[in-house]
C-alpha cells in the first residue's frame, strides 16, 4: 500500500511540472485561439464582437485563402516525396556502399539545417538572383546566349518550386542523419545472406532497408507535415513575402496578413483553427494509410 | 553611486534647462548633448519633483535618421520647463510600440505614416483609436501668433489622408511630406538626346526608341510603390473629384470609363517594365530594381525623394544625374500629376497625457522644429521652409512649380472586412500583369468587388 | 568474359554517378556558406553588384559596428542568457515527464502520451499571441497587487516559454528512447532497494545521455535561431540575436547596411556551427540509440 502510494506520488512528481507548462502555454493558448475565431476584433480596442462560425463561413469563400491552400500542400507534397526519397537514397548509399569520405558527407548534410531562416533567405536570394544569381550563372553556360532568363523568384509558375528548392535542400540532411541512425542498427547478416542469394544493392535497398525502418519512415512524414506548414512560412516571409502577387502566399501567412495588416485578428484565429485541424487530420490520414505489420529482426 | 550620479546629472539638466529658457542661443549649442542625457536620465528620474509630466513620444526613423527627433524633443524640453519626453524611435517602431500598445501602454504622441507594411496606423484607425486634432489645428503655434492651422500650407488638412473617415474631421497631422513621381537618370537622356515625356503618348514612344537600344522603359521597386503612382495617374485621368470617389469606395467607379484609362495605362506600361522586375519586387531585394536605374538598363522608376539618399553608395553609370519628373499628362496640353505623400503623426484615443501630446504636435509647426528637422532634409508643409532647400532636394520639391498638379489623400477607412484588401488587390496584382498571369480586365473586376464589399463597411 | 567485363565498367559508372551526386549537394552547401563569411568583409559599396564577386579586401569593422552601433553584443548575450536558461529548464522538466510516460502504466498514462502527442501539432506561430495577451492581462493583475508586473520583457518567462513549446517533440523523443531500455535494469536496482527517484537519476538519466544531447541541439538550435516569441515578448531594448538581425535588414527609405548585417549573418551563424562541429558525433549515436527508432 505504502509502496504504491510512493509509486503515485513520483509520477505525480516527475509528471506535474511538465503538465502544468504545457496546460499554460500550450492549451489554453490554443483554446483561445479557437475561441477568438468566433469573434469580430480588430486587435487593439475592446469592441470585440462575437460572430458565431461568421469567420468560418467568410473562409470557404475566400478564393485567397483557397490559393494559399494550394500552395501549402503543394510544398507539403513537393518537399515531402523529394526530401523523402533523397535523403533515403543518400542514407542508403552512405550506410551501405563504401564511399569514401562518409563522415565528411555526412557532417556537410547536415549543415543547412542548423542554420537561421534569416541566412538562409539570404543565401537564397543571391541563388536566385535573375542577372548575377549563382543558378542562372550556372544555367547560362549550357542554354543559348539570347534565350529568356528564368525568373526564380519572379515566375509565377516557378516560384513555388523555388521555395520548395530552399525547403528541400534545407531538409535533406536532418532527415539523412535519421534514416542513417536507423539504418545503421539493421543486422549486418541480413543483407550477407540475401548478397549470397545474389541480390544487388538496389535490390537489398528495397527488400531489407525500406521495409525494416519502415516505422521510422512513418514517424517522419508526420514531422514533414508540421515542419513543412511551420518553415514555408518563416521562408516566405523573409524571402519573397508571399508574393509576387499571392502566388507564394501559405497558411501562416496568410493567417499573419489577415490577423495583423488587415486588422482581422479574428478572421486570423479561424484560419489558425484550420491550420491546425487540417494538419491533424492530414497526419492522422497519412499515418493510417500507411500502417503495415511492423517487421521485427 | 549610480544612483546619486544620475540625481546630479538631472539637477545639472534641471538647471541648464531654465537657463536655456533665459539664453536660447547657449541652449542651442548643447541640446544634443543635453537630449542624450535627457534619455538616459529619463527612466531613473525620482518621481518626488514636483511639476515633472511625461510624455510618450514615439516617432518613426525614417530615411532623415533619428538625430533631428533627440534635437526637437531637447528644444521642446527646453520651451517647456518640467516635461520630460520619453522618446522611443526605430526603423520598426510599429514592432516595437505595439506589443506594449495591446497591453494598454499607449506612447501620448506616435510619428508613423499610413500605407506601412504592418499598416499599424490604419488598424488604429479602423478600430476608432485616434484622438481628433480639430482643436489642435485651432491652437496657437506655442511661442509664437499664428494657429497651427493657418501656418500649415493650404490643402494639406483636408484630404483623405488626414481626415481618414471622410468626414471633415482631422486625426493625423502632417508632417515631412515628398512629392512622388518617376526618377530616372537625366545624364542618359540628355546623352541620347531623348526629352522627358510629357504626355503618355510621348512616353511610349520613347518606350520603343529605348527598346531599340536594348533598354527597358520602366521597372518599380515593389508593387507598394503604385500607391503614389496610381493616385496620382487616377488624378490625372479624372481630376479631385473622380480621386475621392475612388478613394471612397463609390459604386461602379473604378469600372468607369475614367479609371479604365487608368487600368490601360498600367496595362501598356506592363509590357515595357524591365524584365527582372518582379524577381526582385520584395522585400530583401528592391534595391534591384532600383539599381536598374543607375546602371541604365531601365528609365523610369516611381519613387519618393528618399531614393537619392537610400542608393548614396551604390556605384552608376557614367555621367549618372538623377532627374525627377510628374506623372506624364493623360492628353496633350494636360498637366502632369504627383502624388505628395507625408508622414502623419497622431495621439491614441488611450493616450494618458492627451494635453501635453496636443502641445507636443503643435510644437511641431514651431520654426525653431521645422528648422531642426529642415536640416535633416525633412520638409514639413508649412510655408516657407521649402524656400530654402539646396541641390536635389531644390529640384525635387520644385516639382510643382513646373505646372505639375498634387494629389493627395488614400483610401477611406472602414471597419475590418475579413479577406478583403484593397491595397493587396490593386497594387500587388501589377505583379501578375507584367509577368502575364492575369489580364487586366480580370484586375479591373477584382478591384471593384473589393470596392463594393469596402463601401458596405462604411460608416 | 566480355559480360563480365561489362558489369565492371557499369558498376564503376555507378560509383561515378554516387561522387557526382554527393559532391554536388556537398557543393551546394558549402559555397554558399562560404559565401555569407566572404560577404561579411565586404564594403558597403560592394554589395550593389554581383553577389558572388570575390570582396576586394578584408574589411572586419563590420564586425565592429555590428557589436559597437547594432548593439550584436548585448543581442548576443541576451541570446544566451535565454538559450541556456530555457534548455536548463526544459531538461529538467522534459527528463522526469519522459521517464514516467515511457516506463510507468497508470490510469491517465495514455491521455497524457496522447496530449503531448497532440502538442506537436500545435504551431507556435498562431498561439504566440494569445500567450502574450495572457502574460498582458496577468501583468495587470500584478499591476494592481504589487504596483509593477514583472512578465513582459522578461528574459526568463521568455526562457520559460520556449521550454514549454519545446516540450511535445523533446518528451516525445525522449520517451522514444526510454521505451527501448529493458525493464531488467530497473528490476535490479529496486532490488538493490534503490528508490524511485535515485534510480531515475542514477541509473536511466546515464544511460540516455547521447538521446540527451540530441535532445540539447535540437532545442539549442530552435531556441537560438527562434524570433517569433523573442519579438513580441521582449518589447524593450533587451533583445534576442534573430531579433535584432531582422531590425537590421533592409528599413525601406533607408541606405541599407548590408555589411553589419552580414556581420550579423555570421554571429548568429557561428555558435550553431560550432556546437554542431562538436557534437556532431554523438549526433547521430543518439538518434540511431532510441530517439527515432519511431
Amino acid at each position: 500500500m505504502n509502496k504504491q502510494k510512493g509509486r503515485m506520488g513520483f509520477i505525480i512528481a516527475c509528471l506535474s511540472p511538465a503538465v502544468i507548462l504545457f496546460t499554460i502555454f500550450m492549451v489554453i493558448p490554443t483554446i483561445n485561439v479557437f475561441r477568438m475565431s468566433l469573434y469580430k476584433w480588430g486587435g487593439f480596442s475592446n469592441n470585440k464582437t462575437f460572430v458565431g462560425l461568421s469567420n468560418f463561413k467568410i473562409l470557404f469563400k475566400d478564393d485567397n485563402f483557397y490559393r494559399s491552400f494550394q500552395n501549402t500542400i503543394l510544398l507539403i507534397v513537393i518537399v515531402t516525396i523529394v526530401t523523402l526519397a533523397l535523403a533515403l537514397i543518400f542514407a542508403g548509399i552512405i550506410t551501405r556502399i563504401k564511399v569514401k569520405g562518409q563522415d565528411f558527407f555526412r557532417v556537410i548534410f547536415y549543415i543547412p539545417n542548423i542554420l537561421s531562416i534569416v541566412v538562409i533567405a539570404a543565401i537564397f536570394s543571391a541563388i536566385y538572383d535573375p542577372t548575377n544569381g549563382m543558378l542562372n550563372s550556372i544555367l547560362g553556360i549550357f542554354r543559348e546566349k539570347d534565350a529568356d532568363i528564368l525568373l526564380w523568384l519572379g515566375d509565377q509558375k516557378i516560384v513555388i518550386f523555388s521555395i520548395a528548392i530552399a525547403l528541400i535542400w534545407q531538409a535533406i540532411g536532418y532527415y539523412m542523419v535519421m534514416y542513417m541512425a536507423s539504418m545503421a542498427s539493421i543486422p549486418e547478416s541480413l543483407y550477407e545472406s540475401a548478397g549470397l542469394e545474389g541480390a544487388g544493392e538496389v535490390q537489398q535497398f528495397f527488400s531489407i532497408t525500406l521495409p525494416l525502418i519502415w516505422t521510422n519512415i512513418r514517424t517522419t512524414l508526420t514531422f514533414f507535415i508540421i515542419s513543412t506548414i511551420n518553415l514555408s512560412f518563416l521562408l516566405v516571409s523573409t524571402l519573397t513575402n508571399g508574393g509576387p502577387d499571392g502566388a507564394t502566399e501559405v497558411f501562416l501567412s496568410y493567417m499573419y496578413r489577415q490577423a495583423y495588416t488587415n486588422s482581422s485578428y479574428g478572421y486570423g484565429m479561424a484560419i489558425g483553427v484550420v491550420v491546425f485541424l487540417f494538419s491533424f487530420a492530414l497526419a492522422a490520414t497519412v499515418n493510417f494509410v500507411t500502417k503495415r505489420e511492423p517487421i521485427e529482426f | 553611486m549610480k544612483k546619486i550620479l544620475s540625481v546630479m546629472v538631472s539637477v545639472a539638466m534641471v538647471v541648464a534647462v531654465s537657463a536655456g529658457c533665459a539664453n536660447k542661443e547657449v541652449m542651442n549649442n548643447s541640446t544634443e548633448n543635453i537630449a542624450q542625457q535627457t534619455q538616459e536620465t529619463a527612466k531613473e528620474t525620482p518621481k518626488e519633483e514636483v511639476k515633472e509630466q511625461t510624455l510618450k513620444v514615439a516617432a518613426f526613423e525614417g530615411g532623415y535618421g533619428a538625430s533631428m527627433w533627440s534635437e526637437v524633443v531637447a528644444a521642446f524640453e527646453a520651451s517647456h520647463p518640467g516635461v520630460t519626453v520619453e522618446l522611443t524611435i526605430d526603423k520598426k517602431i510599429e514592432d516595437v510600440i505595439s506589443p506594449s500598445m495591446k497591453a494598454g501602454d499607449y506612447p501620448d504622441v506616435i510619428h508613423l505614416a499610413t500605407g506601412r507594411q504592418a499598416a499599424l496606423t490604419e488598424t488604429l484607425t479602423k478600430e476608432k483609436g485616434l484622438l481628433p486634432l480639430t482643436d489642435v489645428l485651432e491652437m496657437t503655434v506655442p511661442g509664437e501668433s499664428v494657429k497651427v492651422k493657418d501656418k500649415i500650407v493650404g490643402g494639406f488638412t483636408d484630404t483623405l489622408a488626414t481626415n481618414p473617415y471622410g468626414d471633415g474631421i482631422t486625426y493625423y497631422a502632417p508632417m515631412f511630406y515628398s512629392p512622388c513621381g518617376l526618377f530616372y537618370n537625366a545624364g542618359l537622356l540628355e546623352a541620347k538626346g531623348w526629352s522627358v515625356p510629357a504626355t503618355w503618348d510621348e512616353m511610349w514612344e520613347l518606350g520603343e526608341k529605348a527598346k531599340a537600344e536594348g533598354i527597358a522603359l520602366f521597372t518599380y521597386p515593389t508593387t507598394g510603390y503604385f500607391d503614389a503612382f496610381t493616385y496620382a495617374l487616377i488624378a490625372s485621368v479624372g481630376g479631385a473629384d473622380t480621386f475621392n470617389a475612388a478613394m471612397s469606395y463609390q459604386d461602379g467607379i473604378w469600372e468607369g470609363e475614367e479609371l479604365t484609362q487608368v487600368f490601360d495605362i498600367i496595362g501598356k506600361l506592363a509590357q515595357y517594365t524591365e524584365k527582372t522586375t518582379v524577381a526582385n519586387a520584395n522585400d530583401e531585394n528592391f534595391t534591384k530594381n532600383q539599381q536598374l536605374i543607375l546602371d541604365n538598363k531601365a528609365i523610369f522608376v516611381p519613387n519618393g525623394t528618399w531614393l537619392p539618399g537610400e542608393m548614396a553608395e551604390a556605384p552608376r553609370a557614367d555621367g549618372f544625374k538623377w532627374g525627377f519628373t510628374a506623372l506624364p499628362a493623360v492628353k496633350a496640353g494636360g498637366s502632369g500629376y504627383s502624388f505628395t505623400w507625408f508622414e502623419q503623426i497622431w495621439i491614441p484615443a488611450a493616450a494618458e497625457n492627451q494635453d501635453m501630446a496636443k502641445e507636443f504636435i503643435a510644437y511641431m509647426y514651431t520654426d525653431e522644429a521645422a528648422k531642426i528637422f529642415a536640416k535633416s532634409g525633412a520638409i514639413q508643409p508649412i510655408a516657407g521652409v521649402s524656400a530654402n532647400l539646396e541641390g536635389d532636394n531644390k529640384m525635387f520639391y520644385s516639382i510643382y512649380d513646373n505646372g505639375a498638379k498634387a494629389t493627395m489623400g488614400g483610401f477611406a477607412a472602414t471597419t475590418p472586412v475579413e479577406g478583403v484588401d484593397m491595397k493587396t488587390t490593386l497594387f500587388d496584382t501589377v505583379n501578375s500583369i507584367v509577368s502575364g498571369d492575369k489580364t487586366v480586365a480580370k484586375w479591373q473586376k477584382a478591384v471593384e468587388e473589393a470596392s463594393d464589399k469596402l463601401r458596405a463597411a462604411m460608416e | 568474359m566480355r559480360q563480365k567485363k561489362d558489369n565492371v565498367s557499369a558498376d564503376q559508372l555507378f560509383k561515378v554517378f554516387i561522387y557526382v551526386a554527393l559532391i554536388t549537394l556537398a557543393i551546394s552547401i558549402i559555397i554558399p556558406i562560404a559565401w555569407v563569411f566572404m560577404a561579411s568583409i565586404k564594403q558597403n559599396s560592394e554589395f550593389y553588384s554581383n553577389p558572388w564577386s570575390l570582396p576586394k579586401g578584408i574589411y572586419f569593422q563590420n564586425f565592429i559596428d555590428a557589436f559597437q552601433r547594432a548593439k550584436m553584443g548585448n543581442y548576443m548575450l541576451n541570446s544566451v542568457i535565454t538559450t541556456s536558461l530555457a534548455l536548463f529548464i526544459l531538461l529538467g522538466v522534459a527528463l522526469p515527464a519522459a521517464y514516467v510516460l515511457a516506463r510507468y502504466q497508470f490510469r491517465g498514462s495514455k491521455l497524457f502520451n496522447t496530449m503531448f502527442m497532440g502538442g506537436l501539432f500545435i504551431n507556435v506561430n498562431y498561439i504566440v499571441v494569445p500567450i502574450f495577451l495572457m502574460l498582458v492581462n496577468a501583468d495587470k493583475c500584478l499591476k494592481s497587487v504589487f504596483g509593477s508586473g514583472f512578465l513582459l520583457n522578461n528574459v526568463f518567462i521568455l526562457a520559460l516559454i520556449y521550454a514549454s513549446t519545446a516540450l511535445p517533440f523533446t518528451i516525445y523523443l525522449l520517451s522514444s528512447f526510454f521505451v527501448t531500455i529493458p525493464k531488467e535494469y530497473e528490476e535490479a536496482a529496486f532490488v538493490d532497494g534503490s528508490g524511485y527517484f535515485r534510480t531515475m537519476l542514477c541509473i536511466m538519466m546515464p544511460m540516455a545521455k547521447p538521446s540527451i544531447i540530441t535532445v540539447i541541439l535540437f532545442n539549442f538550435l530552435s531556441f537560438w535561431n527562434e524570433y517569433i516569441i523573442s519579438l513580441t515578448l521582449l518589447t524593450k531594448d533587451a533583445k534576442t540575436l534573430p531579433v535584432g538581425l531582422m531590425q537590421l535588414m533592409k528599413a525601406q527609405q533607408a541606405a541599407a547596411n548590408y555589411g553589419q548585417l552580414y556581420a550579423g549573418l555570421v554571429l548568429i551563424m557561428l555558435p550553431t556551427l560550432i556546437l554542431y562541429i562538436m557534437v556532431q558525433k554523438k549526433l547521430t549515436q543518439g538518434m540511431s540509440l532510441g530517439g527515432l527508432k519511431g
